[in-house]
């Protein structure tokens, strides 16, 4: 991979997948990742294959469910879309982060 | 929550593995398939599109491992994978697992089966209060001490010890006894039990489970119509009822009244009078307990008889040497002060050590020997390991490249330690049941052996220790072979076979440690071996074929309360009775069909030394100390032809001795140390006030003990009819029918006395040399053991040797070396351990041969047949062990084996 794209920080990527499902609504796996590229704008070097583990993770914990259905072009995929729960929970991650970053750009912020 | 949500969903999945890895396949082909879709779009070529959808993806591969090591049980797949995989490895070489498994079942299962004994009959503390605590006494008289080092106690020096001791914080008097119970409805039976101060229940912190201990004031005469029951006699005798409190129990003939019972738990194991004596028996034989009571002279006469047991318990933080020397002060000073003429002393002792005695030294030595075959087969089984890890050198390296972590390699073979480790140990479990039940049957004399029984923690124990043997001994070699370098591994033979010279080094030195121990072992089983043959084959002097004895108790109150009759003071009415009975028993018995002799003794033959006293001439005194000492027994008349002992001058006892009693017969020993020099016939000894004129000489016998002839002086039964009388018939009837017959007449003429005992001579040879049999019998089967894995040890290392060599000999046959050269290099290769591994053995049996010196009966400890023999057999053992290797190395065929690898 390039050297001028950042590694997709532990952690993060769930919620970039909530949040791409909050506004992108039921989407497959090929979508959600594809998704993610374009928003970071090509920026992230994101192994397609890491949002599975990820998206299984989601679903264990009960935000996110899934089900067999038919895409646009007709073919069988699986569609991941976000539960009750998974819905509230983006705003308690969103908040979580939100501190993380505040917290980073202190440290990052010049002494004064 | 979450948490455990997770933890749901990772076992749900866990459990429809195949399926999601399928939905999983379609899932990520889909993706795929979308990407290629969109790069076709894009204008790429079909193949280009494929790579770079492949490229964005990322690893398939990785992505279904990180999938599934978030999906399932991770940690239980790869252990189950691992178990799948020892499993298929160990059914690949059943030979080694096998061996392994057996080994691990019989080293654990005999160490397991041996230790549950030890432990309880030496370690398991006894069923009362603090039993650590709680010390026998008994007494010395220095005057007679090279005779009998240590007597029972004096009942007055007790009350004086007791009252004046401040290192004892309570001590009890006790009597062994036997009762002759009945319930008035069967014949009675014979009950033991003991005799004891009212304050031995207290001083062993036991309380009755209901009723109550004995009151202060029932240790006197007339008082005593008390008993209290075991748990066990309870049930026996009152099947438990609750209502035994008060009822009445025929003790002697005499009503008594049950006053208590004693809690389930209590036991008291079998007590001896005599010190030094072991002790045997079921510690629930005693059953029933009465108040002691004193004749009244032993409360003020210091010369009394020493016919008790004192049990003490220590004031806490006292110690035995302590309480030893103020006790023995104490007595000592009495003494000084009362005058006494002889030198009196006391002598503590643990409780444990009274009851177990001498036994301790034959049990550790058959755990020290267990101890010896299970370290073998532990060696053995390193051997094996090392073996096979070498043999798996190039799978290990395959799998190293390939890129398992050292980690997981060694979980791998953790895993088979495991399996064989668990395996073994429930065979352990199951061995080790069937090999206590032998040797319990086998060791049916040994004290509280009704102690021992495999529980809970014993059972853990054996699969402890096989799942600790197969995981020492396995994982240390397996740790070697994970050194392994892949590349050198994985290269030609030539490396892996200079690599193994160490591995070779250490297996033979293994077999060294192991030929060190079978030969200790050999040795120590045939001086034990040669020692117990010594005893069955040395003439006994007397002749036990054919012969039944029957012991009948005459203990009824008509037999032992009777005054004396006015004519004839000497006489009392119950010696009469026993008289009569004896002598109608006896009139019966002989007109039984085929009986050859029928007579009577006064003491069951083969039960050690007893009524031992002092053979005292009028014409020649001797100083004190220096009377020479006999056992005292009854008998009839034809008692010396029933027991074959021959006479060597004089008479037997006969007809005309029943009006003038006043007659003995001494045995040859006794006939020399007594006349030394003189033809006793003729002359007179005395005896309890009494003087007897001797009328015959009889051979010396092992009568009391095999081990040696016994000293006796044999009165007619006339003068003093036994309590306990023994019934010898020997007869050319089979002895089976012989045994009931007896029983039958002696209740035809008296069915109110007890019968104990109705036992072939031969059986109570047998029994008295019981744990001589038992230990030679268990050492025999270590020896064999111990023989068998040398063998299999010896096999290994030359069997594995040779197969790494195979390549090596080929090159020397194709040279011309012959097939008697390659034999020799072989036997050579067996020779240095062999050598070391004996000389370290001789060593160790000289150590343990001087340990166990006490226990050979006329045989020395160096007996050069033992140890000539033990070799050779190992020597050649040795042998037929290397054949098939030697075989093996010489049939190589040249071609072949340069062909191979």
């Amino acid at each position: 991979m390039g050297g001028d794209k950042s590694d997709v920080l532990q952690g993060t990527l769930d919620l970039m997948v909530l949040k791409t499902l909050e506004a992108m609504g039921p989407l497959h796996g090929y979508g959600i990742a594809r998704r993610i590229e374009q928003v970071s704008g090509n920026v992230l070097s994101l192994n397609q294959g890491t949002i599975y583990p990820a998206l299984l993770r989601l679903e264990q914990r009960g935000w996110v469910k899934s089900e067999w259905g038919a895409s646009e072009t007709n073919r069988r995929a699986k569609f991941y879309s976000l539960s009750l729960i998974g819905r509230k929970q983006i705003e308690e991650e969103t908040e979580n982060w939100e501190r993380v970053a505040a917290t980073m750009s202190r440290f990052l912020a010049p002494s004064n | 929550m979450n948490q455990l949500r997770i933890l749901l969903s990772r076992c749900g999945a866990f459990f429809r593995g195949q399926r999601l890895d399928e939905d999983l396949d379609e899932e990520l082909r889909t993706h795929i398939d979308f990407a290629v879709e969109e790069n076709l779009k894009r204008g790429m070529s079909p193949e280009v599109a494929r790579t770079t959808a492949l490229r964005e993806f990322g690893g398939v591969t990785q992505t279904k491992e990180a999938y599934r090591m978030q999906r399932g049980l991770p940690l239980v797949e790869t252990l189950l994978r691992d178990v799948r995989y020892a499993l298929r490895q160990l059914r690949k070489s059943p030979g080694f697992a096998v061996t392994v498994l057996l080994t691990l079942v019989l080293g654990a299962g005999a160490v397991t089966a041996v230790f549950s004994v030890v432990d309880g009959v030496l370690l398991k503390p006894f069923a009362f209060r603090d039993p650590g605590q709680v010390v026998v006494w008994r007494e010395s008289i220095r005057e007679i001490e090279h005779e009998t080092p240590l007597l029972p106690d004096n009942y007055r020096h007790y009350l004086n010890l007791k009252a004046r001791a401040h290192s004892i914080q309570d001590a009890a008097i006790l009597q062994t006894s036997s009762f002759s119970v009945s319930d008035g409805v069967d014949h009675p039976q014979l009950a033991d039990g003991l005799a004891v101060s009212p304050n031995f229940f207290s001083l062993l912190g036991v309380t009755p489970f209901l009723g109550r201990a004995f009151a202060p004031e029932e240790a006197q005469r007339g008082r005593d119509k008390e008993v209290i029951l075991t748990w066990g006699a309870w049930q026996r005798l009152f099947h438990g009822s609750p209502t035994v409190l008060g009822a009445t129990l025929r003790v002697g003939g005499e009503p008594q009244t049950v006053v208590g019972v004693l809690p389930k738990w209590f036991r008291f194991p079998v007590m001896s009078v005599m010190a030094g004596e072991a002790t045997s028996g079921s510690t629930e034989r005693y059953e029933i307990f009465k108040p002691l009571v004193p004749m009244p002279d032993e409360l003020t006469a210091n010369d009394a008889e020493f016919n008790y047991v004192v049990v003490a318990r220590l004031q806490p933080g006292v110690s035995i040497r302590q309480a030893q020397s103020e006790l023995d002060g104490i007595e000592k000073a009495t003494a000084a002060a009362d005058g006494l003429a002889i030198h009196l002393g006391v002598v503590v002792e643990p409780f444990a050590q009274e009851i177990t005695g001498e036994i301790g030294r034959p049990l550790w030595l058959l755990f020290a020997a267990v101890l010896g075959v299970l370290l073998m087969a532990c060696v053995n089984l390193a051997n094996l390991q090392i073996a096979r890890g070498v043999a798996r050198e190039h799978e290990t390296a395959l799998r190293s490249a390939l890129g398992a972590g050292r980690a997981r390699l060694l979980q791998g073979v953790l895993v088979e330690n495991l399996i064989l480790g668990a395996a073994g140990g429930l065979g352990a479990i199951g061995f080790a049941f069937l090999a206590e039940k032998l040797l319990t049957l086998s060791a049916a004399n040994l004290p509280r052996l009704n102690e021992v029984h495999l529980s809970i923690p014993m059972l853990c124990f054996a699969l402890g220790l096989s799942l600790a043997t197969s995981l020492g001994f396995g994982m240390v070699p397996a740790l070697r072979s994970l050194r392994v370098m892949p590349q050198s591994a994985l290269q030609s033979s030539s490396t892996r076979l200079s690599g193994n010279r160490q591995a070779a080094r250490s297996r033979r030195l293994l077999v060294a440690v192991e030929i060190a121990c079978s030969v200790t072992l050999l040795i120590v089983t045939a001086l034990i071996s040669r020692s117990f043959s010594h005893l069955l084959t040395q003439d006994r002097h007397f002749s036990a074929q054919q012969v039944v004895l029957a012991n009948a108790d005459l203990s009824a109150s008509k037999y032992t309360n009777g005054g004396a009759i006015p004519d004839d003071p000497g006489v009392d009415r119950a010696s009469l009775a026993r008289d009569a009975m004896i002598d109608r028993a006896l009139d019966r018995l002989r007109a039984l069909p085929g009986v050859q002799s029928a007579a009577v003794t006064s003491v069951m033959p083969l039960t050690g030394d007893m009524s031992v006293d002092g053979v005292v001439r009028l014409d020649h005194p001797v100083p004190q100390g220096q009377v020479p000492m006999a056992n005292r027994r009854f008998t009839s008349p034809g008692y010396f032809d029933a027991m074959g002992i021959s006479l060597l001058a004089g008479r037997d006892f006969d007809q005309r001795d029943r009006e003038n009693p006043r007659v003995v017969i001494l045995s040859d020993a006794t006939a020399k140390a007594a006349f030394p020099g003189e033809n006793p016939l003729g002359h007179t000894i005395r005896h309890w006030g009494r003087i007897y004129t001797v009328v015959g000489i009889a051979a010396d016998a092992r009568i009391n003990d095999l081990k040696r002839d016994a000293p006796v002086f044999y009165l007619p039964y006339w003068d003093y009819p036994p309590p306990s009388p023994v019934f010898l018939v020997r007869s050319s009837q089979s002895i089976q029918s012989l045994g009931p017959e007896m029983r039958r007449i002696l209740w035809s003429v008296d069915p109110e006395i007890s019968i104990p005992t109705v036992v072939s001579m031969d059986a109570q040879v047998a029994e008295s040399i019981a744990t001589e049999r038992f230990q030679t019998v268990i050492l025999s089967c270590f020896g064999g053991a111990a023989l068998l894995i040398a063998v299999l040890g010896i096999y290994g290392v030359l069997a594995y040797s040779v197969s790494l060599r195979t390549q090596e000999f080929g090159i020397r046959m194709a040279l011309g070396s012959n097939r008697a050269r390659l034999a020799r290099l072989v036997l050579l290769d067996a020779s240095s351990p062999m050598l070391g591994g004996m000389v370290l053995g001789l060593l160790g049996a000289a150590v343990v041969a001087r340990w166990i010196r006490s226990l050979l009966y006329e045989t020395s400890a160096a007996d050069p047949w033992a140890i000539g023999l033990s070799l050779a057999v190992l020597l050649l053992a040795a042998l037929l062990a290397s054949l098939v290797p030697v075989r093996n190395a010489t049939s190589i065929d040249p071609m072949r084996a340069l062909r191979t690898e």
